[in-house]
């Protein structure tokens, strides 16, 4: 091979490299970008904000990656938060608060009931997801206003309030049940049978049905897990902010689906992964710390934080046509 | 480097600092961080006006730095986060909700970082060190009583009400239920929330014309927007705010034109003095005794509120009757 030859064939190797490694190339300059431009970045203090930040939007990333692989959407997760949190707030409250393990049992069981409700009309009722959950969204949020009757659920028992703001050395909790759901959903999703059956569904529905996969029963389970998670992301939502707000959790889907659109994760479903979301989760994590530290105008963060997510899928869509 | 290109780069740091918000050093600086509920608010964005025009703002004493909470209370605890990183010397606070204001407020205290509350209280006063607003409950029963001297024998009342369980909507609601009470032969039809929105307060008030037709004799509404939501309302069905008055509270621009045009009455909740009185309390505990307050807004309101040393925990900024003879200057000061 000659010299010219064995250089192209170096420079087309780190061009794929690029290539298929461009969102997590991203994160890091990003990351070194940050580290270079603000003093306050790169010090312990900020970095387990950083990681105690993403950890509600993180959570439900990994739902979504679930939903979005299935080529399913679910808008009503802020909602599910918020009425979780409040079902949960009011079971500590007080001096008749009970042990927070029966609030979490109860938000997640709320969570995961909701998103039943979701799969199953979905799933067997053939029903847009994009029409339920916009539908579950108003319901949900509506229930939430009903039972707290428009005011914030405060007084919270200590024991609860850890799940949001205790650590354990060092680490945040909310971080720690984050990783715990990453580790989990990465393992059900790359070595599980369930796993494959997601892909399948979402790659091709009528060749996974001839195949043996049960697709309405695995479409109904990927929005159960979303509520369960919604729960979860609800609880730890409750606890960081010390009250169950009528109002939390507004808007939390879009930067969920953000979060999963830049990993990589395609929203025709079947393509993607926990991985891909959990680069996106810390991209749009640091982008709001980082712009925060750089005391940015939220004006400016939004429309940065809005082209971010139109590159990546630009980048994703040149990548796919390469191959 | 040629002269030019020196130019270029001062002009380049020029831009990067404006948009960052960030000054050139100077000799004695201080930072103070400002996380407020969201810029999205007319009120909010004559806050940071105001602020910007302090005196010591403007000559570089004092470096602000605002955090958009974007109506969010956990993207504002986020914010206590980063500032407590960033070791700034003092915060203003203006909390997207009371409940969930006071921990993040803790925690800076914790860190040994000041915090002045500025426009809304948390249900925990003891974290700010001081706290500049202005009393609702007040402005409640302004704007009832506003309505109340226009009716004429028949005294049929609608209240408009923002967002059920914010501290605003509940002391607004307190100040105009107290005077319905003292006021013979008032009654209110309905009641109902619009939440601050002009577009919902517009709606609820077509349905209340449909439901109670002729009989609305005066429209009380807890704040502007929803009052000239009313107002549109009236006007589509024909009815003239002559016949059936309409008032709010906070004065914002638009407020203030109708005012102007005779279709509303307000009384303005003054953004400027709310926050240049924080920065002047958040400099007397920084700079020490003998800090003179720089703010104008001492000498405005001098037959009504009182600096003391600058030592109170509260200060509250009276509310102006926007009037024909004010308005004009008010609204010249928008701009």
């Amino acid at each position: 091979m000659s010299q010219a030859a064995a250089d192209t064939q170096t420079k087309k190797q780190i061009l794929n490299w690029i290539n298929k490694n461009g969102i997590l190339l991203a994160l890091i300059l990003l990351f070194v970008a940050l580290s270079v431009l603000n003093q306050y970045f790169l010090t312990a203090t900020n970095l387990t904000n950083v990681a105690r930040q993403v950890s509600i939007n993180g959570i439900l990333a990994v739902g979504m990656t679930f939903v979005i692989l299935t080529a399913g959407i679910d808008l009503s997760i802020g909602s599910i938060a918020a009425i979780c949190g409040a079902v949960a707030a009011s079971l500590v409250v007080g001096d008749t608060a009970m042990s927070p393990m029966v609030a979490i049992l109860a938000g997640v069981g709320v969570g995961a009931t909701l998103g039943l409700i979701n799969g199953g009309l979905v799933g067997y009722a053939f029903l847009p997801p994009f029409v339920v959950t916009l539908g579950m969204l108003s319901v949900a949020r509506g229930t939430t206003l009903i039972f707290t009757d428009g005011m914030p659920i405060s007084r919270l028992s200590d024991e609860f309030k850890f799940l949001g703001q205790g650590d354990v050395y060092g680490l945040p909790i909310p971080t720690l049940i984050f990783m715990a759901v990453v580790i989990v959903s990465w393992f059900a999703l790359k070595h599980t049978v369930y796993g494959r059956w997601v892909y399948a569904v979402g790659g091709n529905p009528r060749s996974a049905r001839t195949s043996g996969v049960p697709v309405r029963g695995v479409i109904t389970s990927v929005y159960v897990i979303m509520g369960a998670l919604c729960g979860l992301a609800g609880l730890i939502l409750t606890a960081r902010t010390t009250a169950a707000l009528p109002q939390a959790g507004v808007a939390y889907e879009l930067d969920a689906i953000a979060a999963v659109v830049i990993g990589g994760t395609s929203l025709a479903g079947g393509v993607g992964g926990i991985g891909a979301t959990v680069i996106g989760v810390l991209i749009i994590g640091l982008i709001n710390n980082g712009l925060d530290l750089m005391g940015v105008s939220s004006y400016y963060q939004q429309i940065i934080k809005g082209s971010i997510i139109v590159l990546a899928v630009l980048l994703d869509r040149s990548r796919r046509s390469h191959h | 480097m040629s002269l030019r290109k020196i130019g270029l780069k001062v002009a380049t740091i020029a831009a990067v600092s404006g948009l960052m918000g960030t000054s050139i050093a100077a000799a004695e600086e201080y930072r103070i961080a400002v996380p407020l509920q969201g810029l999205t608010a007319e009120f909010m964005q004559l806050w940071v006006k105001g602020a910007n025009e302090h005196p010591a703002v403007v000559d570089g004493t004092v470096n602000l730095t605002v955090f958009d909470g974007r109506l969010d209370a956990l993207t504002q605890s986020n914010h206590f986060d980063t500032i407590i990183t960033q070791q700034f010397d003092a915060v203003i606070f203006i909390p997207v909700d009371a409940e969930a204001g006071t921990e993040p407020a803790r925690r800076a205290l914790e860190a040994g970082i000041p915090v002045f509350g500025s426009n809304t209280l948390v249900s925990d006063p003891s974290v700010y060190q001081a706290y500049v607003g202005s009393n609702d409950v007040v402005a409640g029963e302004v704007v009832a009583q506003t309505i109340i001297d226009q009716l004429g024998e028949r005294k049929n009342v609608v209240v408009l009400e923002g967002p059920i369980g914010h501290s605003a909507q509940i002391q607004r609601a307190e100040g105009i239920a107290s005077v319905v009470a003292a006021s013979e032969g008032v009654n209110v039809l309905a009641q109902r929330t619009a939440n601050w929105s002009r577009a919902e307060a517009l709606a609820l008030m077509e349905n209340w014309l449909t439901a109670y037709p002729g009989q609305i004799d005066g429209v009380i509404a807890q704040n502007d927007e929803m009052a000239l939501g009313a107002i549109e309302a009236l006007r589509a069905r024909g009815v003239s705010t002559d016949d059936v008055p309409v008032a709010g509270i906070d004065g914002i621009g638009d407020a203030l034109v109708a005012v102007q045009e005779g279709t509303m009455s307000t009384t303005l909740q003054d953004a400027t003095g709310q926050a240049q009185g924080a920065i002047d309390l958040a400099l007397r505990h920084l700079v020490g005794e003998g800090y003179e307050p720089r703010s104008p807004l001492w000498e405005t309101y001098s037959d009504s509120l009182s600096w003391n040393g600058g030592t109170e925990s509260t200060y509250m900024i009276p509310w102006v009757p926007v009037t024909l003879d004010n308005v004009e200057e008010l609204l010249a000061r928008r701009n």
